[in-house]
């Protein structure tokens, strides 16, 4: 059976990086919340722990062959990256979910791209937020 | 667009066919429960990639609907087995359990699926408005189980009929007292509820009202209507309204318990109509209808039946109707027991309609007057009744209150019985003479209260106000009225209820009372200080009353009135004295009013002295006090001045006073015929007095007491002889004539001109609160107006109109 359910989930980046982050602020993404969901009880359901293949700098990212693209971001972590800045959009979004005049969250222009993508996969409400102010 | 441009560089880096392969088989997985060893995550992904691939997005719709219905048909058959059980209840349970079941899993499974191919309902499903994976799949689960024939007959059912087959089975077995798995049955109706008719998902497509509810409603109206048609038959009216109420109640609780809330107002429709609305008028005309609940006090069942029509119909028509008749009807025979009381005289049936004689007409009339009080006892108890049933039984209901005012003022007001207004009268008479003897103020207040009640539907309120003016009249001048506060607070009463115009001649009657005494004691004054002390003078008590206020007319016997008029009593000396000596006081203080004297309406006190007689104490002298009517006084000082030996004939008695022929009669009837004050003796002795008996003083009277009144016969009030009310009638109806005339006049005078159905609405209206003129007569006292040059005719209107003429 599943594991119980903890207060805290782990999102693991295809390049090792964990990110441990309350239930609650990751469950905003809808596919963080399905895979996490208990009545189907996928393998994530059960260890708590996603991992995304995905959110790799060059498989997520379409433009990541392109040769300019290479070029810019060659030795760079960057899917760890992403992801971090995944999260701390998570608790960016928890901590001003009912407030009004939120300040902007600051977004690296070079990540722009990388985080568009993340967001239309993970599926939030969040991906509206950042087609907003970030690109 | 982004994706657009990325499309061409990554052709091929998705490999369409192992991907889907991928995913179907983790499909598979998923329907056999095994996705715990499933990677959503890597699920997603795939998914996701394949989305990206645009145009291969309708290929994997397509193939996951392949892939689906596969699943579905080969899951069917499991359940299938169980569908060709018959329909008894365990069967009907176990196949309501499998389909649900079936329900359950193909939902989780589906929504699994749905979540993994999130992607792609966001993205490709939307922006080609199609239907989300989850509604598909949905749809597959109603084409392929639900309209899928049970067996491979070609006539068989499918299995959404057996579905719908057992739940109406199973609701059957549960009215009929069974005991069924609710929750079951409602998972079963969830079910129905988010399955769509067609592939849109339109709120009223829903297969639970397309398919079931249809169903539900036809089968339980047709079971209603057996079931009403079955209690109709076997049970009375009172088990029916709560046998009515219960099913109600229970349909609603099963909508919410079994069913689904949306279908309450529909089934509750579906039992009213079959239980209330159509068994209605049979269920209020039952043996044991509305009558048989009225009559026996069923205040409960009346209150059930009320609640139930009140559901069918706001205004109640079957029921308000049904209580009016039962209203009417028992008023028609309070109506009807009165007259029977009335006339259930002595007499032989042949008088009891024409001209009564005296003697027995008498006695009939006390039996008249108790007739009209048991008719105004019977009336209030009636209402009392009623009042009581619109309290407990009818919420109170301005509606009802209406209706059941209406029917009483409808019987009391009947054509066929007009003495209303006169019984009511007689019944405030009677409380104010002996009713209220000995009573606490609320008690009174009630009785009061009671009178005005039955006022109010009296439509003819000046007949009311003739009689009780007569009544009133009898009561001040004859002192029988017990308090004088009551009879003003019934005045005020009247007045707040009637308003001013109806007690203004009530009042002015009590105003000239107090005049009076007044006067009397004004005149003792008078006289006092003219110092002639006479031993021998009579003291005058006088009541002064305005001739237009009092309805002196009805205190004399009737008929005679002309006659009592031209004829003026002549008085004994000594009293003429004092008339004169009066009329002189009166006239010196009011200068140009004219005295006319009523003597038949005074009454005197004398002190007879009747000879020594042997008695068992000796002998001894005897004085009485007489309270004798003035007419008698007049008669009895006749024999002051002749020897106690002599007698004088009827006629010599009438050729010295004077006095009304009937008068006299009644007179010395009292005088000489009633068995306690024989005073006189008559020759021959008999009942009758003829004018040429003879009557001498009786020296040998005895009484027990030291005081005697001499009753004149009928000086109580009492129901009219045929011909007085006779009399009375014309006498209202001259009256209301003026009525008429001066309504007539004032809204001409108003508007100028006028056509004739308006101006007779107006003059109706004008005199609804005092009666309910007659057409006929308006008709008239307009054609009298125009004689009287008051109106004129307008030729050249179309409608027949009148003009004002100034």
């Amino acid at each position: 059976m599943a594991q119980q359910q903890t207060d805290y989930v782990t999102l693991v980046s295809s390049d090792g990086f964990e990110f441990k982050l309350q239930r609650s602020a990751a469950t905003i993404s809808g596919a963080i919340k399905r895979m996490l969901d208990p009545i189907s009880n996928f393998t994530e359901a059960q260890t708590n722990t996603c991992t995304f293949e995905n959110i790799k700098y060059d498989s997520l990212h379409p433009l990541s062959h392109h040769a300019a693209f290479m070029e810019s971001s060659v030795d760079s972590p960057r899917s760890g990256v992403v992801l971090e800045k995944v999260c701390e959009y998570l608790y960016y979004n928890e901590k001003h979910k009912n407030n009004k005049d939120v300040p902007d969250m600051d977004i690296p222009p070079e990540l722009c791209l990388e985080l568009l993508m993340a967001a239309d996969f993970l599926d939030g409400e969040f991906a509206v937020g950042y087609l907003g102010f970030g690109c | 667009m982004v994706s657009s441009t990325i499309q061409g560089l990554h052709g091929d880096d998705v490999d369409f066919e192992s991907t889907w392969t991928t995913l179907a088989s983790s499909f598979k997985e998923i329907h056999t429960k095994n996705a715990s060893k499933l990677s959503y995550e890597e699920l997603y992904r795939h998914a996701y990639r394949i989305v990206l691939k645009k145009k291969e997005s309708q290929t994997v719709a397509a193939s996951i609907q392949g892939l689906v219905t596969g699943s579905l048909l080969s899951g069917a058959h499991g359940s299938a087995a169980v569908t060709t059980a018959n329909e008894r209840r365990e069967a009907g349970w176990r196949f309501l359990k499998g389909l649900k079941e079936a329900w359950q899993d193909h939902q989780l499974c589906m929504s699994m699926l749905a979540d993994v191919l999130m992607y792609m309902d966001r993205v490709y499903c939307t922006d080609h408005r199609r239907p989300s994976i989850f509604v598909t799949a949905m749809n597959l689960f109603r084409d392929c189980i639900l309209l899928s024939k049970s067996s491979s007959e070609a006539d068989s059912l499918t299995i959404l009929a057996i579905l719908n087959g057992i739940i109406l089975d199973q609701i059957q077995m549960e009215r009929d007292g069974d005991i069924i798995d609710k929750h079951l049955i409602k998972s079963c109706v969830y079910m129905l509820e988010g399955l769509y008719e067609a592939d849109q998902e339109v709120e009223d497509q829903r297969l639970y009202v397309t398919s079931f509810e249809a169903d539900f409603l036809n089968a339980s109206r047709e079971f209603y209507r057996k079931e009403g048609e079955f209690l109709l038959r076997e049970s009375d009216a009172g088990a029916y309204c709560r046998h009515a109420q219960r099913r109600i109640t229970e349909e609603q609780d099963r909508c919410r318990s079994t069913l689904s809330e949306s279908t309450t107002p529909k089934i509750e429709q579906v039992v009213e109509d079959e239980l209330v609305r159509n068994k209605l008028r049979e269920l209020i005309e039952m043996e044991s209808g509305v009558r048989h609940m009225i009559d026996n006090d069923r205040s409960a069942d009346l209150r059930l039946m009320y609640i139930l029509n009140s559901k069918v119909d706001p205004l109640k028509k079957e029921f308000t109707s049904a209580t009016q008749r039962r209203i009417k009807e028992m008023g028609a025979e309070i109506n009807a027991a009165a007259i029977a009381a009335s006339q259930a005289q002595p007499a032989p049936p042949a008088d009891a309609d024409g001209d009564k004689p005296k003697a027995p007409g008498d006695r009939a009339l006390s039996q008249q007057t108790v007739a009209a009080l048991k008719w105004v006892e019977d009336v209030l108890n009636l209402k009392d009744k009623y009042d009581s049933f619109w309290k407990v039984s009818f919420d109170s209901d301005q509606g009802m209150q209406k209706a059941i005012s209406s029917s009483f003022t409808d019987f009391i007001n009947s054509a066929t019985f007009t003495r209303s207004s006169e019984y009511i009268s007689l019944f405030i008479d009677e409380n104010m003479k002996k009713g209220i003897k000995g009573k606490t103020e609320t008690e009174v207040d009630q009785v009061l209260e009671k009178a005005i009640i039955l006022l109010q539907y009296v439509q003819d309120k000046d007949m009311f106000e003739r009689y009780y003016k007569k009544h009133l009249c009898r009561r001040l001048l004859m002192n029988k009225s017990l308090s004088n506060d009551v009879e003003k607070q019934m005045i005020s009463r009247m007045k707040v209820e009637q308003g001013n115009n109806f007690t203004l001649k009530l009042e002015a009657m009590f105003k000239d009372m107090t005049i009076s005494e007044e006067l009397t004691t004004g005149f003792k004054g008078h006289v006092a200080k003219l110092g002639d002390a006479d031993a021998g003078r009579a003291e005058l008590a006088i009541n002064v009353l305005t001739s237009m206020t009092w309805p002196l007319e009805t205190m004399g016997s009737s008929g005679d009135n002309e006659e009592s008029r031209k004829m003026r009593c002549i008085f004994p000396p000594a009293i003429e004295r004092i008339k004169k000596s009066f009329e002189k006081y009166y006239s010196d203080k009011h200068s140009g009013r004219q005295l006319t004297w009523l003597a038949n309406m005074g009454s005197a006190d004398l002190r007879a002295t009747f000879p020594k007689v042997q008695t068992k104490e000796g002998i001894k002298e005897r004085k009485h006090e007489l309270n004798v009517s003035t007419y008698a006084m007049v008669i009895l000082l006749l024999f002051n001045d002749i020897p106690a030996s002599q007698s004088i004939t009827f006629e010599e008695i009438q050729a010295k006073t004077n006095i009304p022929t009937s008068d006299l009669v009644r007179n010395l009837q009292s005088l000489a015929v009633a068995p306690k004050t024989r005073i006189l003796i008559k020759e021959p002795m008999s009942k009758d007095v003829k004018p040429t008996d003879r009557f001498s003083f009786n020296e040998g009277f005895s009484g027990k007491f030291h005081k005697i009144k001499v009753g004149v016969v009928t000086a109580g009030n009492k129901v009219e002889t045929d011909k007085e009310r006779q009399s009375t009638e014309e006498k209202n109806n001259e009256s209301r004539g003026f009525c008429i005339d001066a309504a007539v006049v004032r809204i001409m005078k108003q508007r100028k001109e006028l056509t004739h159905q308006q101006l007779v609405t107006e003059t109706l209206s004008q005199l609804a609160t005092q009666f309910k003129p007659d057409i006929n007569m308006i008709k008239k006292k307009i054609e009298s107006l125009i004689e009287r040059e008051y109106l004129e005719r307008i030729d050249e209107a179309k409608v027949p109109s009148y003009r004002y003429l100034a």
